[in-house]
């Protein structure tokens, strides 16, 4: 299986943008002589937890540098730090050769900075246009200039986007469109450093090459890129040097050219990937959860899938194809989903959270913040919150029942006893997920858990913990659904995996078969030319 | 057409038109009520009304709240009132200057504690109020210049004074800054998404305090103009100010979501309740019938504003298809929408926490 | 231990650059030195510690601390406060005092119903439909006075017979306004601690989309917070008319902002999910002592309106700090 999962991990992916080996050397000469953005011993940390330590790198003008690393690497730090976001603890950053304080993003934008994030920034009720020119320095007093206007539109038409109205509110643009939004307020800033923090992750192959060319242009005009992602086709398509992180530290910085892929993996993860994902279960069991034409307006269409019992199915999307709202509806937080779902052979009506939870189903989020972990109340709380009627006397909580199962389940999932009276918002990211996780266990054996995102800003020990809970949790006969962006993830933990595209179902594959490169291809461009 | 219907500044006006056709028909013709003095009322209680509201609605459009402003409109009809004998002006120019500072105040203790503005803005209506009613002793002070109160008041082109110009030109000038100017826009921006408005460079930290300084200056003004008008400083009940206010910076467009709603929507909003108040006096009902139509209205707005109104209309549209319609479709009960439109997080985002609470 | 993934709030870099722990002991000497301060002013105060004022005391805290632990239900929902908690007190004992002739305990069991029922009303609103809390307690304030003065006419209703003078007593040598507080706070504490509804409570105020996403019903849950704070507001209402020996709109002047202030005094964080009764207790037993020391110094009731302004927004102010956000 080990051998199995590596060669799906690292199997070739095909280059789409095709490079030229003299711009490349000519570009080593220049980083040579100045460098436009110098980063020396960077560290930040949060409490105890350090999640940069000692960053140091440099970027020459016309010269595109690739950020590689997991989740909790600490690119997305990094980024914030730089944007002024976030104020780093240790270390200095220089600009042009003189040190430069970001406290800030407007002073991030003063010094020639700007940046597309991972988490859009775009206001909802604002126009596209006004979005487009949101705090830029070059916009006067009275904003409203038809040149500003010209070059939002001619912007939008360098990014093939021209369809988009400049007067609608960006609340009524699909993610998508959201995405080339933000790239173009990027566009338009003329700043020296272009940092772009995975910025196709919700974007087709034509628009991701169309930004290519465009950034590949600003390069030629001396424009220095800082490209983020952990998308390896991108890396080799579009940068000159990559610099790896892990776990909050440089690994290396390195020209591409030469550097194979499965060097470049390797340094990414460190380990053999095979020691990530347990093995697979073999007992299979009957239908837990069939789902039959779900229909979310204007965010799903006709979706359809059969999870069995001992079985985990993975539902493979980018941000904004449905992954996630299919996982929410059917936990019952969508009220507008429509369609025939069958949990443990009943229908199951949708809608209601506290009605699927009778039923069995259980949910976790991977947005802890918002959608699971109660933060002020204590580890305890936490973990019995969903069972206290189990517990209970005509109302009354019977507290040592109540504090027993706690700590059961806290053993079960690897959380120390001694944590419980503490509050959950003093746990690490990977203890709040298994926090989430343990809330979930010890339910009748034909219960259906469903995932989003779970792994989510969580680092590697505690992703393998979660995997193997979750292996365990199939042993127990449980099913389970998981929607992920993490292709890696997918691909190493699914049973079955399913593909999804602007909504609609395109492909399902068993374990045996499913490759990280079937499944890009899936969920970044419409089959046969239908959108 | 359909979409100037449906937008949220054009709505007021919609009522607005709804409410006097109904008021002719009570009328009957006979002339009694469409009189330039019932305007002139309508007016005058616009002008009070309608600065408060303006202050509100700004605060509300950021997606905060400022509770205060009941109390320094009290405050500051005491202030015009104690220092303005000699000049009047100076009265009005020292309340405002007061005002702002308070608003500054308040708005800098926000963003510098990472606050909620209910809570300060509650302690802020309580110190105020409570200072306005330690000056009055719960009593009036009488202003001695009845020269200036009738000044204030005299009317203007028989349906204006003094007060509802001032208040008009306040909101006209609202009206071009929101609309055509880049802070303008950026108010909008923090109220929409303050996290994603400040990440693209607008300086949030500034039109935070500023806002609240606006809504300090505008009730400022507010409580020293009526004060000058009654020729007395007296405290403020918190239904006759802060429910009217609300309810028509709510009926004008604005949400407590943030994000949205112009001046001239407000305008509208503060025109319903005058005009229905005005209409409720004509028909001779005592005062308290005025706080519970205030009170209703409010109570009503409310809702229409909340946060799950969406969700449980569409239960109870669906409900209603499934028992007495026998249909479980869903078609023409949501609107067609592109696929991939609808933006989870923002959907958790809107959804949680209390808003105007971090 | 802070999470891996970091909070995408923006204003992070923005407060006091104090570590958290030091924070959390400032807090503590504040506290601390306010205490110390209440204590040193007590006994600076000529006429304090003689049994009028403190006869006096225990009543005025009896009142406010009903209203309070009502008002603790409320904000530990996450509803923040309600503004119309005074008027349910006054309402509920008008109608107590005009269901007299039915006998005490009708009378009593009409109030209660009374004052439940309008705060449930609110309690629907803001519960399922999720409206603002504040605005919707603002207009049930104005819609109830208006109505209660329509009813009513601006005049109090005054008891025929002698019922209610049985409220007037004692109860084993304890006043029976404070026999009611102190039966209130306890099973108002043991309702918070004990029961499945009181736990679900704290979570719902924690997160209210984490509690939904876990299958509680918030709705439900937040119904049940506003009708215990009607019900405590009755309570307060029926024992201030039994006191007056009258029901009038004014008995419930100002309790909303007391109560508040004992509530946020007292501890519990505005933004839910964190408090007790006890706290709230604290809370009203302190502000009762501002207010006495205040009076028996000579300043007038405005004074003391305003004092209780001031505190608020310190307390809010200090919340922040040691949250740490």
């Amino acid at each position: 299986m080990n051998n199995a999962a590596i060669a799906r991990v690292t199997e070739s992916l095909p280059l789409r943008v095709a490079r030229n080996d003299e711009e490349d050397a000519a570009a080593e000469a220049r980083m040579a002589a100045q460098s436009v953005l110098s980063i020396r011993h960077l560290s930040k940390s949060f409490g105890p937890i350090a999640a940069l330590k000692d960053i140091s790198l440099d970027i020459g003008s016309g010269q595109v540098l690739g950020i590689c690393g997991e989740n909790g690497a600490g690119k997305s730090t990094l980024v914030k730090i730089l944007t002024g976001v976030y104020r780093p603890d240790e270390g200095t950053i220089l600009v042009g050769g003189e040190p430069a304080s970001i406290s800030t993003p407007r002073q991030a934008q003063e010094r020639g900075i700007a940046i597309v994030s991972q988490e859009l920034s775009l206001c909802p009720d604002l126009s596209v246009e006004d979005n487009i020119w949101l705090g830029s320095l070059r916009v006067p007093f009275l904003h409203k200039r038809p040149e500003l206007r010209q070059r939002a539109a001619d912007t939008l038409a360098l990014l093939g986007a021209d369809y988009i109205d400049l007067a609608a509110p960006i609340s009524s643009l699909s993610i998508g469109e959201r995405q080339l939004v933000e790239i173009a307020r990027l566009l338009t800033r003329d700043a020296r450093v272009l940092i772009l923090d995975e910025p196709t992750a919700t974007l087709t192959d034509v628009e991701i090459d169309r930004i290519f060319a465009a950034l590949l242009a600003l390069k030629r005009e001396g424009r220095s890129v800082i490209y983020i992602t952990h998308r390896l086709a991108e890396v080799f398509a579009i940068c000159d040097r990559v610099s790896v992180m892990r776990n909050g530290e440089l690994v290396t910085t390195t020209a591409l050219n030469g550097l194979g892929r499965e060097a470049l993996i390797e340094l990414m993860l460190g380990r053999p990937s095979g020691e990530m994902y347990p093995e697979e279960t073999r007992a299979r069991g009957a239908p837990a959860l069939v789902v039959e034409g779900l229909t979310l307006p204007g965010i799903v269409d006709n979706f359809a899938m059969t999870v069995r019992r001992g079985e985990i199915l993975c539902i493979a999307g980018q941000v904004g194809s449905g992954a996630a709202e299919i996982i929410s509806a059917l936990a019952g937080l969508v009220h507008d989903a429509n369609g025939r779902v069958m949990v443990n052979d009943t229908l199951l009506k949708l809608g209601s959270p506290a009605r699927a939870a009778r039923r069995g189903i259980m949910f976790v989020s991977g947005d802890r913040a918002a959608e699971g972990v109660f933060r002020r109340l204590s580890v305890l709380h936490n973990l019995v919150a969903t069972r206290l009627g189990d517990h209970s006397v005509l109302g009354f909580l019977r507290g040592g029942a109540l504090r027993a199962a706690g700590e059961r389940l806290a053993s079960h999932v690897g959380i120390d006893r001694r944590r419980l009276r503490s509050r959950a918002e003093d746990l690490s990211g990977g203890n709040q997920q298994k926090l989430a996780f343990g809330r979930s266990m010890e339910r009748q054996s034909n219960a259906v858990l469903l995932m989003n995102e779970p792994t989510r800003g969580i680092d590697v020990g505690a992703r393998a913990e979660i995997y193997r809970l979750m292996r365990s949790l199939c042993e127990e006969g449980y099913a389970l659904v998981m929607a992920s962006s993490d292709l890696e993830e997918i691909v190493g933990v699914g049973d079955v995996v399913l593909t999804l595209y602007r909504g609609r179902l395109v492909k399902q594959y068993r374990r045996s078969e499913v490759t990280m490169h079937r499944v890009v291809a899936d969920i970044t461009h419409p089959a046969d030319g239908t959108a | 057409m359909l979409s100037v219907l449906t937008n949220r500044s054009v709505r007021p006006y919609l009522l607005l038109v709804a409410i006097t056709v109904v008021l002719w028909i009570l009328d009957g013709g006979r002339g009694v009520f469409f009189t330039t003095s019932t305007a002139f009322s309508v007016l005058q209680q616009f002008a009070t009304i309608g600065l408060i509201a303006l202050g509100l609605g700004l605060s509300m459009i950021i997606r905060e709240i400022d509770l205060s402003v009941a109390g320094m409109m009290s405050l500051s009809g005491c202030i015009a009132v104690l220092t303005g004998a000699g000049q009047p002006g100076l009265g009005v120019a020292l309340a405002v200057v007061f005002g702002m500072v308070w608003g500054l105040f308040q708005g800098a203790i926000m963003v510098w504690l990472r606050l909620g503005s209910i809570g300060v803005t509650l302690g802020g209506l309580l110190t105020l109020g409570g200072l306005a009613y330690v000056v009055t002793g719960n009593l009036s002070i009488s202003y001695p210049r009845m020269d200036v109160a009738l000044a204030v008041n005299h009317p203007v082109l028989e349906i204006f004074s003094l007060r509802s110009l001032v208040a008009l030109i306040a909101f006209l000038a609202a009206a071009f800054f929101m609309a055509r100017t880049r802070v303008g826009r950026d108010v909008y921006a923090t109220g929409s998404d303050h996290r994603a408005a400040m990440v693209a460079g607008v300086r949030t930290s500034a039109i935070v305090p500023a806002v609240f300084a606006c809504s300090g200056m505008l009730a400022a003004l507010a409580g020293s103009l009526l004060s000058y008008s009654l020729a007395a400083a007296s405290g403020v009940a918190l239904t006759d100010v802060l429910v009217p206010a609300i309810a028509a910076a709510i009926i004008g467009g604005v949400s407590l979501m943030g994000g949205r709603g112009t001046p001239i929507g407000i305008v509208g909003g503060v025109l319903v309740l005058c005009l229905l108040s005005s209409g409720l006096n004509a028909i001779g009902t005592p005062p308290a019938v005025h706080d519970v139509v205030t009170g209703g209205v409010l109570f009503l707005v409310a809702i229409a504003d909340a946060i799950d109104i969406d969700r449980r209309l569409f239960a109870v549209q669906r409900y209603w298809r499934e028992m007495f319609l026998r249909r479980d479709d869903h078609i023409g009960l949501t609107k067609p929408r592109p696929p991939g439109s609808v933006y989870h997080k923002e959907a958790v985002r809107r959804s949680n926490a209390t808003p105007l609470i971090k | 231990m802070k999470d891996q993934t970091l909070p995408s709030t923006s204003r992070d870099d923005w407060r006091l650059p104090l570590p958290h722990s030091t924070r959390g002991r400032v807090l503590v000497a504040i506290r601390f030195a306010a205490v110390l301060a209440l204590i040193i002013a007590a006994a600076s105060t000529p006429g304090f510690f003689t049994t009028v004022s403190l006869f006096s005391l225990l009543n005025t805290t009896s009142f406010i601390g009903c209203i309070a632990i009502g008002m603790t239900f409320i904000t530990l929902s996450g509803n923040i406060m309600s503004f119309a908690l005074g008027v349910t007190l006054s309402t509920s004992g008008i109608v107590f005092i005009a269901a007299l002739p039915l006998g005490l305990i009708p009378a009593m069991i009409a109030a209660l119903t009374f004052g439940a029922a309008l705060t449930a009303v609110q309690g629907v609103v803001i519960g399922y439909f999720r409206a603002n809390p504040i605005i919707v307690s603002m207009a049930a304030l104005a819609l109830i006075t208006g109505c209660a003065t329509l009813i009513t006419q601006g005049r109090g209703v005054y008891p025929a017979g002698d019922e209610a003078a049985l409220l007037k007593g004692r109860v084993l040598g304890v006043p029976i306004p404070v026999a009611a507080l102190i039966v209130t706070v306890v099973v108002a504490q043991i309702v918070l601690s004990f029961t499945q509804f009181g736990r679900q409570l704290y979570m719902v105020g924690s997160n209210w989309r984490a509690a939904l996403a876990a299958g509680l019903e918030p709705a439900r849950v937040v119904l049940g917070a506003y009708i215990a704070a009607g019900l405590c507001a009755a309570v307060a209402g029926i024992l201030m008319a039994a006191r007056y020996s009258s029901g009038d709109m004014e008995l419930g002047i100002g309790y909303d902002y007391n109560a508040i202030s004992a509530v946020l005094v007292g501890g519990t964080a505005i933004s839910g999910g964190e408090g007790s009764a006890i706290r709230s207790l604290t809370g009203a037993f302190i502000i009762a002592v501002c207010q006495v020391l205040l009076l028996l110094n000579g300043f007038s009731s405005q004074i003391q309106f305003l004092a209780i302004g001031v505190i608020v927004l310190l307390v809010i102010m200090l919340q922040t700090l040691a949250d740490g956000g």
